[in-house]
Protein backbone atom coordinates (compact mmCIF):
# COMPACT_ATOMS: atom_id res chain seq x y z
CA UNK A 1 0.00 0.00 0.00
CA UNK A 2 1.36 3.40 -0.93
CA UNK A 3 1.42 6.15 1.66
CA UNK A 4 -1.33 8.64 1.59
CA UNK A 5 -1.27 11.34 -1.04
CA UNK A 6 -1.51 14.88 0.24
CA UNK A 7 -4.65 15.55 -1.81
CA UNK A 8 -6.94 13.44 0.32
CA UNK A 9 -5.77 14.24 3.81
CA UNK A 10 -7.45 17.61 4.28
CA UNK A 11 -10.71 16.28 2.84
CA UNK A 12 -10.97 13.35 5.18
CA UNK A 13 -9.45 14.57 8.36
CA UNK A 14 -8.66 18.23 8.24
CA UNK A 15 -5.08 17.17 8.62
CA UNK A 16 -2.80 18.80 6.14
CA UNK A 17 0.73 18.11 5.09
CA UNK A 18 3.23 20.89 4.62
CA UNK A 19 6.28 20.36 2.56
CA UNK A 20 9.43 21.53 4.21
CA UNK A 21 11.69 23.47 1.89
CA UNK A 22 15.02 22.06 2.99
CA UNK A 23 14.20 18.98 5.01
CA UNK A 24 14.06 15.52 3.52
CA UNK A 25 10.83 14.96 5.37
CA UNK A 26 7.38 16.50 5.01
CA UNK A 27 5.76 17.48 8.28
CA UNK A 28 2.16 16.75 9.18
CA UNK A 29 0.26 19.58 10.81
CA UNK A 30 -2.41 18.02 12.94
CA UNK A 31 -5.63 19.73 13.87
CA UNK A 32 -6.98 18.57 17.21
CA UNK A 33 -10.47 19.19 15.84
CA UNK A 34 -9.97 16.19 13.59
CA UNK A 35 -9.10 13.83 16.42
CA UNK A 36 -11.93 12.13 18.33
CA UNK A 37 -12.05 12.65 22.09
CA UNK A 38 -10.47 9.91 24.19
CA UNK A 39 -13.01 7.14 24.71
CA UNK A 40 -11.16 4.38 26.53
CA UNK A 41 -8.64 3.17 23.95
CA UNK A 42 -5.03 4.38 24.18
CA UNK A 43 -4.94 5.25 20.49
CA UNK A 44 -7.20 5.96 17.55
CA UNK A 45 -6.52 5.12 13.91
CA UNK A 46 -6.02 8.14 11.65
CA UNK A 47 -6.62 8.19 7.90
CA UNK A 48 -7.35 4.46 7.69
CA UNK A 49 -3.89 3.72 9.09
CA UNK A 50 -2.17 5.18 6.06
CA UNK A 51 0.65 7.55 7.01
CA UNK A 52 1.07 11.02 5.50
CA UNK A 53 4.52 10.42 4.03
CA UNK A 54 5.38 11.81 0.62
CA UNK A 55 7.30 10.00 -2.08
CA UNK A 56 10.14 12.43 -1.41
CA UNK A 57 10.40 10.91 2.06
CA UNK A 58 11.17 7.43 0.75
CA UNK A 59 14.71 6.34 1.49
CA UNK A 60 16.57 3.28 2.65
CA UNK A 61 19.31 5.38 4.18
CA UNK A 62 18.92 5.38 7.93
CA UNK A 63 18.66 8.78 9.58
CA UNK A 64 17.05 10.53 12.53
CA UNK A 65 15.95 14.15 12.64
CA UNK A 66 14.69 16.22 15.57
CA UNK A 67 13.02 19.62 15.57
CA UNK A 68 14.50 22.37 17.68
CA UNK A 69 12.59 23.14 20.86
CA UNK A 70 10.19 26.04 20.38
CA UNK A 71 9.97 29.23 22.46
CA UNK A 72 8.03 27.32 25.13
CA UNK A 73 10.71 24.64 25.26
CA UNK A 74 8.38 22.19 23.53
CA UNK A 75 9.37 19.38 21.20
CA UNK A 76 8.28 19.34 17.57
CA UNK A 77 8.02 16.66 14.92
CA UNK A 78 10.73 14.01 14.92
CA UNK A 79 11.38 11.60 12.09
CA UNK A 80 13.66 8.76 11.22
CA UNK A 81 14.35 6.05 8.76
CA UNK A 82 14.85 3.23 11.24
CA UNK A 83 17.35 0.56 10.28
CA UNK A 84 19.63 -1.85 12.03
CA UNK A 85 22.52 0.53 11.47
CA UNK A 86 21.12 3.11 13.93
CA UNK A 87 19.48 0.81 16.46
CA UNK A 88 21.09 0.86 19.92
CA UNK A 89 23.87 -1.48 20.83
CA UNK A 90 24.21 -0.34 24.44
CA UNK A 91 21.92 -0.20 27.45
CA UNK A 92 19.91 2.97 28.05
CA UNK A 93 21.41 5.60 30.34
CA UNK A 94 19.81 8.03 32.76
CA UNK A 95 17.42 10.69 31.46
CA UNK A 96 16.42 12.14 34.82
CA UNK A 97 18.18 15.46 34.24
CA UNK A 98 15.99 16.37 31.25
CA UNK A 99 12.97 18.47 32.15
CA UNK A 100 10.49 18.49 29.24
CA UNK A 101 7.93 21.28 28.95
CA UNK A 102 5.17 20.96 31.55
CA UNK A 103 7.21 18.52 33.61
CA UNK A 104 5.83 17.83 37.09
CA UNK A 105 6.51 15.05 39.50
CA UNK A 106 3.13 13.65 40.47
CA UNK A 107 2.30 10.34 42.12
CA UNK A 108 -1.02 8.50 42.22
CA UNK A 109 -1.90 5.08 43.56
CA UNK A 110 -4.00 4.41 40.47
CA UNK A 111 -1.00 4.73 38.14
CA UNK A 112 1.21 1.76 37.33
CA UNK A 113 4.48 2.57 39.07
CA UNK A 114 2.76 5.51 40.84
CA UNK A 115 4.39 8.28 38.79
CA UNK A 116 1.91 10.01 36.50
CA UNK A 117 4.49 11.38 34.10
CA UNK A 118 7.32 9.72 32.27
CA UNK A 119 9.99 11.44 30.23
CA UNK A 120 8.51 9.98 27.12
CA UNK A 121 10.75 9.37 24.09
CA UNK A 122 9.09 10.47 20.86
CA UNK A 123 11.27 8.04 18.93
CA UNK A 124 11.70 5.14 21.33
CA UNK A 125 15.20 4.36 22.52
CA UNK A 126 14.95 0.86 21.09
CA UNK A 127 14.59 2.29 17.57
CA UNK A 128 17.39 4.84 17.29
CA UNK A 129 19.30 4.65 20.56
CA UNK A 130 18.62 8.33 21.22
CA UNK A 131 18.51 8.64 24.98
CA UNK A 132 18.70 11.94 26.86
CA UNK A 133 18.02 14.19 23.89
CA UNK A 134 15.75 17.04 25.04
CA UNK A 135 14.33 17.40 21.51
CA UNK A 136 13.07 13.80 21.76
CA UNK A 137 11.50 13.83 25.23
CA UNK A 138 8.05 15.06 26.18
CA UNK A 139 6.04 15.00 29.37
CA UNK A 140 3.89 11.94 28.78
CA UNK A 141 1.64 9.94 31.03
CA UNK A 142 2.55 6.40 31.99
CA UNK A 143 -0.48 5.33 29.96
CA UNK A 144 0.73 7.15 26.84
CA UNK A 145 4.19 5.68 27.22
CA UNK A 146 3.31 2.07 27.98
CA UNK A 147 -0.17 1.47 26.56
CA UNK A 148 -0.09 3.98 23.72
CA UNK A 149 3.35 4.25 22.18
CA UNK A 150 5.36 1.24 23.31
CA UNK A 151 3.35 -1.44 21.46
CA UNK A 152 3.93 0.39 18.16
CA UNK A 153 7.63 0.81 18.90
CA UNK A 154 7.86 -2.92 19.68
CA UNK A 155 6.23 -3.80 16.39
CA UNK A 156 8.61 -1.62 14.38
CA UNK A 157 11.69 -2.80 16.30
CA UNK A 158 10.84 -6.46 15.76
CA UNK A 159 10.19 -5.92 12.07
CA UNK A 160 13.50 -4.16 11.48
CA UNK A 161 15.47 -6.71 13.48
CA UNK A 162 13.89 -9.66 11.70
CA UNK A 163 13.82 -8.36 8.13
CA UNK A 164 16.78 -5.94 8.18
CA UNK A 165 14.52 -3.63 6.19
CA UNK A 166 13.95 0.06 6.94
CA UNK A 167 10.92 1.82 8.37
CA UNK A 168 10.04 5.46 7.83
CA UNK A 169 8.95 6.66 11.22
CA UNK A 170 7.59 9.98 12.37
CA UNK A 171 6.13 11.18 15.66
CA UNK A 172 4.41 14.53 16.02
CA UNK A 173 3.52 15.83 19.48
CA UNK A 174 0.25 17.73 19.27
CA UNK A 175 -0.19 20.73 21.57
CA UNK A 176 -3.30 22.84 22.01
CA UNK A 177 -2.30 26.50 21.66
CA UNK A 178 0.40 27.35 24.17
CA UNK A 179 -0.11 24.30 26.38
CA UNK A 180 3.09 22.90 27.82
CA UNK A 181 1.86 19.31 27.81
CA UNK A 182 0.90 17.61 24.55
CA UNK A 183 -2.61 16.26 24.07
CA UNK A 184 -1.06 13.26 22.40
CA UNK A 185 1.23 12.18 19.61
CA UNK A 186 0.64 11.27 15.99
CA UNK A 187 2.66 8.17 15.14
CA UNK A 188 3.27 7.21 11.52
CA UNK A 189 5.31 4.34 10.14
CA UNK A 190 5.81 2.66 6.77
CA UNK A 191 8.23 -0.09 5.79
CA UNK A 192 10.24 0.99 2.77
CA UNK A 193 11.64 -2.07 1.01
CA UNK A 194 8.31 -3.95 0.93
CA UNK A 195 6.21 -0.78 0.35
CA UNK A 196 4.26 -1.00 3.59
CA UNK A 197 3.55 -4.74 3.46
CA UNK A 198 5.22 -5.26 6.81
CA UNK A 199 4.58 -2.01 8.66
CA UNK A 200 1.94 0.58 7.87
CA UNK A 201 0.16 2.62 10.49
CA UNK A 202 -1.02 6.09 11.34
CA UNK A 203 -2.40 6.52 14.85
CA UNK A 204 -2.94 9.20 17.44
CA UNK A 205 -1.98 8.13 20.97
CA UNK A 206 -3.71 10.04 23.75
CA UNK A 207 -1.64 11.66 26.49
CA UNK A 208 -4.17 10.80 29.16
CA UNK A 209 -4.16 8.77 32.32
CA UNK A 210 -7.36 6.99 33.35
CA UNK A 211 -8.43 8.21 36.77
CA UNK A 212 -6.39 11.40 36.62
CA UNK A 213 -7.32 14.83 35.24
CA UNK A 214 -4.59 16.93 33.65
CA UNK A 215 -4.26 20.66 33.07
CA UNK A 216 -2.39 20.54 29.77
CA UNK A 217 -1.49 24.23 30.02
CA UNK A 218 0.76 23.62 33.01
CA UNK A 219 1.02 19.87 33.60
CA UNK A 220 -0.77 20.11 36.94
CA UNK A 221 -2.96 17.14 37.71
CA UNK A 222 -5.47 15.83 40.18
CA UNK A 223 -7.59 12.76 40.75
CA UNK A 224 -10.74 12.52 38.65
CA UNK A 225 -13.71 13.65 40.66
CA UNK A 226 -11.75 16.19 42.62
CA UNK A 227 -11.94 19.81 41.64
CA UNK A 228 -8.68 21.57 42.18
CA UNK A 229 -5.05 20.85 41.43
CA UNK A 230 -4.34 21.66 45.08
CA UNK A 231 -5.96 18.38 46.05
CA UNK A 232 -3.45 16.34 44.08
CA UNK A 233 -0.06 15.18 45.25
CA UNK A 234 1.56 17.20 42.46
CA UNK A 235 5.13 18.11 43.34
CA UNK A 236 8.28 19.40 41.71
CA UNK A 237 11.76 18.00 41.97
CA UNK A 238 14.45 20.34 43.29
CA UNK A 239 18.12 19.64 43.82
CA UNK A 240 19.49 20.85 47.15
CA UNK A 241 23.12 21.78 47.71
CA UNK A 242 23.65 20.56 51.25
CA UNK A 243 26.82 22.58 51.55
CA UNK A 244 25.58 26.00 50.43
CA UNK A 245 22.00 25.26 51.53
CA UNK A 246 20.65 26.55 48.22
CA UNK A 247 18.17 24.70 46.09
CA UNK A 248 18.01 24.54 42.30
CA UNK A 249 15.85 23.48 39.42
CA UNK A 250 16.88 19.94 38.39
CA UNK A 251 18.12 21.34 35.08
CA UNK A 252 20.22 24.15 36.62
CA UNK A 253 23.89 23.96 35.65
CA UNK A 254 24.90 24.31 39.29
CA UNK A 255 22.75 21.33 40.23
CA UNK A 256 24.29 19.16 37.53
CA UNK A 257 27.80 19.89 38.86
CA UNK A 258 27.01 18.87 42.43
CA UNK A 259 28.87 15.93 43.89
CA UNK A 260 26.79 13.10 45.31
CA UNK A 261 27.95 14.01 48.82
CA UNK A 262 26.49 17.51 48.60
CA UNK A 263 23.43 16.66 46.52
CA UNK A 264 19.93 15.90 47.76
CA UNK A 265 16.87 15.50 45.53
CA UNK A 266 13.71 16.95 47.02
CA UNK A 267 10.17 16.36 45.75
CA UNK A 268 7.69 18.92 46.98
CA UNK A 269 6.92 22.62 47.01
CA UNK A 270 9.52 25.40 47.11
CA UNK A 271 7.77 26.83 50.16
CA UNK A 272 8.56 23.64 52.06
CA UNK A 273 12.24 24.02 51.25
CA UNK A 274 12.29 27.67 52.25
CA UNK A 275 10.55 26.76 55.50
CA UNK A 276 13.39 24.29 56.13
CA UNK A 277 15.94 27.09 55.79
CA UNK A 278 17.08 26.55 52.20
CA UNK A 279 17.45 29.51 49.82
CA UNK A 280 16.57 29.53 46.10
CA UNK A 281 19.43 29.67 43.62
CA UNK A 282 19.89 33.17 42.23
CA UNK A 283 20.67 31.83 38.78
CA UNK A 284 17.84 29.39 37.98
CA UNK A 285 15.40 31.12 40.39
CA UNK A 286 13.39 27.99 41.25
CA UNK B 1 -6.08 -30.57 12.67
CA UNK B 2 -3.70 -28.72 14.94
CA UNK B 3 -3.53 -24.96 14.54
CA UNK B 4 -0.40 -22.96 15.27
CA UNK B 5 -0.97 -19.34 16.28
CA UNK B 6 1.24 -16.51 17.58
CA UNK B 7 -0.21 -14.04 20.06
CA UNK B 8 0.91 -11.07 22.11
CA UNK B 9 0.26 -10.48 25.80
CA UNK B 10 -3.37 -9.62 25.10
CA UNK B 11 -3.94 -12.43 22.60
CA UNK B 12 -3.61 -9.99 19.72
CA UNK B 13 -2.64 -11.41 16.33
CA UNK B 14 -2.80 -8.64 13.73
CA UNK B 15 -2.85 -4.89 13.41
CA UNK B 16 -3.98 -3.25 10.19
CA UNK B 17 -4.03 -6.68 8.51
CA UNK B 18 -0.35 -7.18 9.27
CA UNK B 19 1.28 -9.64 11.65
CA UNK B 20 2.37 -8.13 14.93
CA UNK B 21 5.74 -9.79 14.94
CA UNK B 22 7.89 -12.55 13.52
CA UNK B 23 10.98 -14.47 14.58
CA UNK B 24 13.30 -16.59 12.48
CA UNK B 25 14.02 -19.02 15.33
CA UNK B 26 10.33 -19.56 15.80
CA UNK B 27 9.89 -20.24 12.09
CA UNK B 28 12.60 -22.88 12.24
CA UNK B 29 10.98 -24.40 15.31
CA UNK B 30 7.61 -24.65 13.60
CA UNK B 31 9.13 -26.36 10.56
CA UNK B 32 11.07 -28.77 12.77
CA UNK B 33 8.10 -29.54 14.96
CA UNK B 34 5.82 -30.37 12.04
CA UNK B 35 8.38 -32.46 10.16
CA UNK B 36 6.85 -35.83 9.34
CA UNK B 37 3.38 -34.35 9.01
CA UNK B 38 1.83 -31.84 6.65
CA UNK B 39 1.99 -28.13 7.49
CA UNK B 40 -0.53 -25.86 5.80
CA UNK B 41 -0.44 -22.08 5.51
CA UNK B 42 -1.65 -19.37 3.15
CA UNK B 43 0.41 -17.20 0.84
CA UNK B 44 0.68 -14.40 3.36
CA UNK B 45 2.38 -16.70 5.86
CA UNK B 46 4.49 -18.46 3.24
CA UNK B 47 6.03 -15.12 2.29
CA UNK B 48 7.44 -14.90 5.81
CA UNK B 49 9.55 -18.04 5.30
CA UNK B 50 12.34 -16.36 3.39
CA UNK B 51 14.66 -19.24 4.29
CA UNK B 52 12.56 -21.43 1.95
CA UNK B 53 9.83 -23.96 2.55
CA UNK B 54 10.52 -27.68 2.92
CA UNK B 55 8.52 -30.29 1.06
CA UNK B 56 6.12 -31.02 3.93
CA UNK B 57 4.63 -27.52 3.64
CA UNK B 58 1.55 -26.91 1.51
CA UNK B 59 0.39 -23.40 0.59
CA UNK B 60 -3.21 -22.57 -0.25
CA UNK B 61 -5.62 -19.72 0.40
CA UNK B 62 -8.17 -22.38 1.34
CA UNK B 63 -5.79 -24.19 3.67
CA UNK B 64 -8.08 -24.50 6.68
CA UNK B 65 -10.71 -26.24 4.60
CA UNK B 66 -8.18 -28.51 2.88
CA UNK B 67 -6.26 -29.61 5.98
CA UNK B 68 -6.77 -33.20 7.10
CA UNK B 69 -7.29 -34.46 10.67
CA UNK B 70 -3.58 -35.05 11.33
CA UNK B 71 -2.28 -31.94 9.61
CA UNK B 72 -0.92 -28.73 11.12
CA UNK B 73 -2.08 -25.25 10.07
CA UNK B 74 -0.02 -22.13 10.70
CA UNK B 75 -2.63 -19.39 11.06
CA UNK B 76 -1.82 -15.68 11.03
CA UNK B 77 -4.63 -13.84 9.28
CA UNK B 78 -7.43 -16.36 8.76
CA UNK B 79 -10.65 -16.67 10.72
CA UNK B 80 -10.61 -19.89 12.74
CA UNK B 81 -14.17 -19.71 13.97
CA UNK B 82 -15.80 -21.66 11.10
CA UNK B 83 -13.32 -24.50 11.65
CA UNK B 84 -13.70 -24.85 15.41
CA UNK B 85 -15.09 -28.38 15.09
CA UNK B 86 -12.12 -29.54 12.99
CA UNK B 87 -9.53 -28.39 15.49
CA UNK B 88 -8.12 -31.13 17.70
CA UNK B 89 -5.11 -29.28 19.01
CA UNK B 90 -3.66 -25.79 19.41
CA UNK B 91 -0.07 -24.68 19.65
CA UNK B 92 0.09 -21.13 20.96
CA UNK B 93 3.27 -19.12 20.75
CA UNK B 94 3.33 -16.15 23.10
CA UNK B 95 5.61 -13.30 22.07
CA UNK B 96 5.53 -12.05 25.68
CA UNK B 97 5.48 -8.49 24.39
CA UNK B 98 2.67 -6.06 23.66
CA UNK B 99 1.81 -4.87 20.20
CA UNK B 100 -1.13 -2.96 18.79
CA UNK B 101 -3.95 -5.30 17.80
CA UNK B 102 -7.24 -5.08 15.97
CA UNK B 103 -7.63 -8.83 15.44
CA UNK B 104 -7.41 -11.24 18.36
CA UNK B 105 -7.27 -14.98 18.91
CA UNK B 106 -10.85 -15.80 19.79
CA UNK B 107 -11.14 -19.57 19.58
CA UNK B 108 -13.20 -21.16 22.33
CA UNK B 109 -10.59 -23.10 24.31
CA UNK B 110 -12.82 -24.45 27.06
CA UNK B 111 -12.62 -27.99 25.64
CA UNK B 112 -8.84 -27.95 25.36
CA UNK B 113 -6.36 -29.00 28.03
CA UNK B 114 -2.86 -27.61 28.37
CA UNK B 115 -0.49 -30.53 27.70
CA UNK B 116 2.92 -28.87 27.66
CA UNK B 117 4.56 -25.52 28.11
CA UNK B 118 8.09 -24.45 27.23
CA UNK B 119 10.09 -21.23 27.01
CA UNK B 120 12.82 -20.61 24.46
CA UNK B 121 14.77 -17.56 23.26
CA UNK B 122 13.89 -16.19 19.86
CA UNK B 123 16.11 -14.23 17.52
CA UNK B 124 14.53 -10.87 18.38
CA UNK B 125 12.41 -11.96 21.34
CA UNK B 126 13.94 -12.55 24.73
CA UNK B 127 11.57 -15.38 25.57
CA UNK B 128 8.88 -17.02 23.48
CA UNK B 129 6.49 -19.33 25.31
CA UNK B 130 5.10 -22.39 23.58
CA UNK B 131 1.84 -23.83 24.90
CA UNK B 132 0.44 -27.08 23.53
CA UNK B 133 -3.26 -27.78 23.98
CA UNK B 134 -5.23 -30.90 23.08
CA UNK B 135 -8.85 -31.97 23.34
Amino acid sequence: MKPFSRLLAPLLLSVCVLLSGCSASSEPVVSLDAIPAYSGDPYVVINGNVPFFEESDFTTTAYEEYSELDYLNRCGVVSACVGLEIMPTEERGSIGHVKPSGWQTAKYDCVDGKYLYNRCHLIGFQLTGENATAENLITGTRYLNVDGMLPFENMVADYVQETENHVLYRVTPVFDGEDLVAQGVLMEAWSVEDEGDGICFNVFCYNVQPGVAIDYATGESWLDGENAPASSESTTMYVVNLSSEKFHEATCGSAEKLSDDNRMEFFGNREDLIAQGYKPCGSCKP
Amino acid sequence: MVVIVCVDKKYGMLFNQRRQSQDRILRARILERTKGAKLWMNGYSAKQFKEGLPSHVAVSEDFLALAGPNDFCFVENADLTPYQDKITGIILYHWNREYPADHHFSLDMTQFMLQAIADFPGSSHETITEEVYAL
